[in-house]
């Protein structure tokens, strides 16, 4: 399992700060890239992540209309929602990318959401065969 | 690439009580970018800040890697140290490996130990393509405009000119006084309205310093703080002005219950403002009046209070109840909203002047009776359960304040946004009176319903927020930060690969894009005060030529070729 988030810094990453300071367990198998910005994560980082061999990617935002740049996670959600039915269409599969947006900002809330990507992707086909193919 | 220091924290075995910290130091160690390294136990104590700094200068290092706990424990204090000590904060990157990795990873000490390089070699790529924005500095135009000459514009103007900021007083009206000029008596003083302005509208006249724009429009604002450009056209002709910092004080208009109560349709019944400018005339004789609190408010559409109706029914009900002693009058109310000693003393003035209260549910509004004019209302009091039948002349509805139509226009002039309804969001809840941009304040019912006496508070309020900035000589790009902390940096646009898309321009939450002629093609400009650096504009252009050089897409490619070891790498 090899799961890439990215977090943006006013609401994934305090989730996750909040998370360490419960001192709630995860499974270790998960990275994050801290962002300004939601918006700031390209479609092509999702795409480049996925070619890397990861088995899902996450990116945490703040809740819509709670965005420290006016609406600009309402365009990434927008950009990321396309993104998905993309994946859907080229096999990797949309459910692989989970997008959450003002879900993770509690340590308890950021947790339940990593363990729940963990429990989805495994029920999901593997991508060592793709993978091992590039 | 020159050196990279790295320097790994135990917090005394916090973080090395589950990850091998002096396995990763080995590992750093074999890594060629890395010039020095070393396992501290705090960081954060003063003695090992200094220690690491003076390391860090002899390493010869230009770079550095600091392992330990998050940016919002420790972590973030221990970069400001560094960079207090001469180090550059593009220059430093921080690896959370308490918080992220050993308390939430204690069962898995080698899935964390491994986590923990990877956060770290992740670290050190990205930095490897880490640039910190070049700042400008552009000295600051000591003076305001002010939209809007209501209450809060002219509380707003008089408070900037007494400090000797010169004011561009900007009304879409022909005279000063806003919502003021179309009410009779003000609540809670019961002074004249016009009386109240007075002062403020005679300043407008007398203060040099305040230059009165009447029928005027605005039909651009460009720029940033310290330094907006706007055109407006007024009855003086077309001018272009430059300011530093722009107040919006435009009020807000009234809803009106179109199909509502049969308003429109019956003689007598009227809106509280209708009431207003009958009172302006003078006097009314009135024998029974029945006042409808929150019409179309508080409601699914609107669920806001606009706070000003039920002091205003108390009001005029009570203008009634003098000028005709015998006259009956009812307020029927939902609540009655009287907040604060002032208005709750106004209040029980009211029931001791013999106003009756009758409170119904907002499911079962009361009913009007009658065929051209009202005859009277039926009504289910709430509390008692009881059908009631008041015979009246006269309905006086209570609606609420609602936005203007030209906010939206507004907003996206100046790169602001407006909340569900329409009004100016402000910075919840830190910030009332300031904007998500820079230099552009709001106040008085263009940010939510207030009364008047509000109103002119918060004109005083941005106009103090206005003065700190009007006062500084110069802003820099840098220092312009709408979010705590730093601002991270600015997007830049490489000129020559630029091919003029647009993309930049539609998705900027602030403006800050713009296409500029360059010979024969267009090219995207970014301006850099006005950029808050979300990268909205890096995700949409279709060769990376926007790119924030804090994190540009060479970094973010590097970290995830990094993220799982090497192995994980095309
Ligand atoms: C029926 C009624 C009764 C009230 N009674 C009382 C009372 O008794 N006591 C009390 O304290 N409050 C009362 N209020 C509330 C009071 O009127 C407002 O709180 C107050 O006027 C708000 O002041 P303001 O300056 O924010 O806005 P406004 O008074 O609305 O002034 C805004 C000004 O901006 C101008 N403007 C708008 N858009 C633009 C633009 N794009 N460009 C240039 N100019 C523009 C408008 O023409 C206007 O002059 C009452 C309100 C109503 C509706
Ligand atoms: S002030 Fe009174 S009438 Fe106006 S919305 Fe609030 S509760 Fe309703």
């Amino acid at each position: 399992m090899k799961i890439l988030i990215f977090a943006c810094k006013w609401c994934g990453l305090i989730g996750a700060d909040g998370a360490g300071k419960k001192r709630i367990q995860l499974p270790p198998e998960f990275r994050v890239i801290a962002v300004e910005c939601a918006a700031l994560v390209e479609p092509d980082a999702v795409i480049r992540a996925f070619a890397s061999g990861m088995t899902g990617v996450a990116v945490l935002g703040c809740h819509l209309g709670g965005c420290r740049f006016n609406d600009a996670n309402h365009a990434a959600i927008k950009r990321l929602e396309l993104l998905k039915t993309l994946l859907d269409a080229t096999g990797i599969g949309g459910k692989r990318l989970l997008i959450s947006f003002g879900t993770a900002h509690e340590g308890y809330q950021y947790a339940e959401v990593v363990k729940t990507f963990f429990e989805e992707l495994k029920t999901m086909p593997s991508t060592v065969a793709w993978t091992a193919s590039l | 690439m020159s050196g990279i220091a790295v320097f790994l924290c135990r917090c005394f075995g916090e973080v090395n009580r589950v990850i091998d910290l002096d396995s990763l130091q080995k590992k750093a160690e074999r890594n060629n970018d890395v010039v020095s390294s070393a396992v501290c136990e705090s960081l954060c104590l003063a003695d090992d800040i200094e220690k690491t700094a003076s390391r860090i200068r002899e390493s010869g290092a230009e770079k550095v890697v600091i392992g330990g706990c998050s940016h919002l424990a420790r972590g973030g204090a221990v970069v400001d140290a560094l960079v207090e000590r001469g180090i550059k904060r593009s220059a430093i990157g921080l690896v959370d490996l308490r918080e992220a990795c050993a308390w939430i990873h204690k069962d898995h000490p080698e899935g964390a130990t491994e986590k923990a390089w990877d956060l770290i070699s992740m670290e050190i790529a990205g930095l490897h393509h880490r640039r910190a924005s070049d700042d400008v500095t552009v000295s600051v135009c000591p003076e305001a405009m002010i939209v809007g000459a209501g209450p809060a514009g002219l509380s707003a103007a008089r408070t900037l000119a007494q400090m000797g900021f010169k004011v561009h007083l900007v009304e879409r009206g022909s005279n000063p006084g806003g919502m003021l000029n179309l009410i009779s008596h003000v609540y809670p003083s019961d002074e004249k309205a016009s009386e109240k302005i007075k002062t403020f509208v005679d300043e407008v006249d007398k203060n040099s310093l305040i230059n009165f724009y009447p029928k005027a429009k605005i039909n651009s604002i460009t720029g940033f703080a310290g330094n907006f450009n706007v055109q407006v056209s007024s009855s003086a002709g077309e001018q272009r002005l430059r300011v530093g910092a722009v107040i919006l004080a435009s009020g807000a208009r009234v809803w009106l219950p179109h199909g509502l109560y049969r308003y429109g349709k019956l003689k007598n019944v009227i809106t509280q403002m209708e009431l207003e400018r009958q009172f302006i005339k003078g006097p009314r004789e009135v024998k029974a009046a029945v006042f409808i609190q929150c019409v179309g408010a508080r409601n699914h559409e609107r669920p806001y209070c606009a706070t000003m109706c039920c002091p205003s029914s108390l009001k005029n009900a009570v203008r009634i109840k003098e000028e005709n002693p015998d006259a009956r009058v009812f307020i029927l109310h939902r609540d009655i909203m009287t907040p604060g000693s002032v208005l709750e003393a106004y209040y029980r003035n009211a029931l001791a002047k013999g106003v009756q209260f009758i409170r119904f549910e907002e499911t079962n509004p009361p009913e009007m009776l009658g065929n051209e004019r009202v005859e009277g209302v039926e009504v289910i009091d709430s509390v008692s359960g009881m059908k009631r039948k008041l015979e009246c002349d006269l309905v006086v509805l209570s609606t609420p304040l609602i936005p203007n139509d030209d906010n939206v226009k507004l907003a996206h002039m100046l790169g602001l946004q407006v909340d569900r309804y329409g009004f100016f969001s402000e910075i919840y809840p830190l910030h009332p009176l300031e904007t998500r941009m820079d230099g552009v304040f709001i106040c008085g019912s263009a940010r939510w319903p207030v009364s008047s006496d509000n109103a002119m508070v918060q004109g005083e309020g941005a106009a103090a927020k206005a003065a700190a900035l009007l006062g500084s000589k110069a802003v820099s790009a840098l220092s312009l930060s709408r979010v705590p902390g730093e601002k991270f940096g600015h997007a830049a646009v490489n000129a020559e690969k630029c091919t003029g898309c647009g993309n930049c321009v539609a998705v900027c939450p602030f403006a800050a894009c713009r296409l500029q002629k360059m010979g024969r093609k267009s090219i995207s400009r970014i301006n850099k005060l006005r950029c808050k650096a979300c990268g909205n504009c890096v995700s949409v252009c279709p060769n990376g030529t926007v790119q924030l050089p804090e994190q540009d897409y060479r970094a973010v490619a590097a970290m995830i070729k990094q993220a799982f070891g090497e192995e994980s790498a095309l």
